[in-house]
């Protein structure tokens, strides 16, 4: 059983909230709409701009192949043009005069040595 | 399959607790701003996890106690850090409502001082006792002591309020 003064202090009242706490705090709790969409609603627009120009990247990036066209298209020297290529050389040399004037042809290929040739084998496939 | 809690409706909630939460978390904590952030972080809580309010008997009871336990974490965090709760609960504050009684209204001061001095667990057992009208049992329940511990912190703290408030309240008696 309480005592009077008890009592008297349950006859206190206490503060009652500041009104304006209830709009705050309700606001505050409501389920707010799911943070992507926080971040993308403001500009439409420019996101999906955006989210274009990263398609169209990621589509040349992967039709374009990885070399460069010309060394793609690199083939090996056959027997036949490597013939050719030292028939050329030999007429330049000659139509230029070097061996008129006393001097060895620049551009004819010396003589093969035993490991260069095995490395010119290799490239002529 | 388990079946997803219904959201609460927070409106409701709040018209019929906030007034009680208020003023026991302002007794607590003898600050406004800590109380408001406190009522703020507890009805979020509630709106994002609806699942908390299942089963629950006692709504107040619920509400004080997840009230309580934010307020004792806030006081940890704010204790070791930059603040003395003990040193600010004695700061004069307003917590009980104006009276146009001059007399009344300085025993009101009187007792929001004497309140302050009091440690925080036995504030909120007096608090709990007087304005919410709790058993010790349903304290214990609230404040997750034993009933025993509740009826002690009690007894300590009500023999302080009246030796503090004697000589003003012979006066107005």
């Amino acid at each position: 059983m309480n005592s009077e003064f008890e009592n008297h202090l349950q006859r206190q009242p206490m503060r009652e909230v500041p009104p304006h706490w209830r709009a705050r705090i309700v606001a505050a709790a409501q389920p707010s709409p799911a943070r992507w969409r926080e971040w993308f609603q403001p500009w439409p627009q420019a996101w999906a701009a955006l989210g274009a120009a990263w398609v169209v990247i990621c589509v040349l990036h992967f039709t374009t192949p990885d070399e460069p066209r010309l060394a793609g298209n690199f083939q090996p020297l056959t027997p036949q043009s490597f013939a050719l290529l030292q028939e050329q050389t030999m007429t330049m040399a000659q139509l230029l005069g070097a061996t008129d004037a006393g001097e060895k042809p620049a551009a004819l290929p010396a003589e093969p040595k035993p490991r260069s040739e095995m490395a010119r084998r290799q490239l002529i496939g | 399959m388990k079946e997803m809690a219904s959201a609460p409706n927070i409106e409701r909630l709040y018209d019929d607790h906030a007034p009680a939460l208020f003023a026991f978390l302002l007794n607590l904590l003898r600050n406004e701003a800590d109380t408001q952030d406190i009522m703020q972080e507890l009805f979020i809580k509630l709106a994002r996890r609806p699942a908390l309010l299942e089963n629950v008997r006692d709504e107040r009871g619920f509400l004080l106690r997840l009230g309580h336990n934010l307020a004792i974490d806030l006081m940890r965090r704010r204790g070791t850090r930059d603040r003395n709760y003990d040193q600010l609960a004695r700061e004069p504050m307003v917590l009980f409502a104006k009276s146009p009684d001059p007399d009344e209204q300085t025993f009101r001061e009187k007792l929001a001082e004497a309140l302050g001095e009091l440690p925080a667990d036995q504030r909120a057992v007096v608090h709990l006792k007087l304005w919410e009208k709790l058993t010790f049992e349903a304290i214990a329940g609230t404040l997750e002591i034993p009933p025993n511990t509740a009826a002690s912190r009690y007894r300590y703290g009500l023999d302080k309020l009246r030796e503090r408030l004697r000589p003003i309240y012979d006066e107005i008696q």
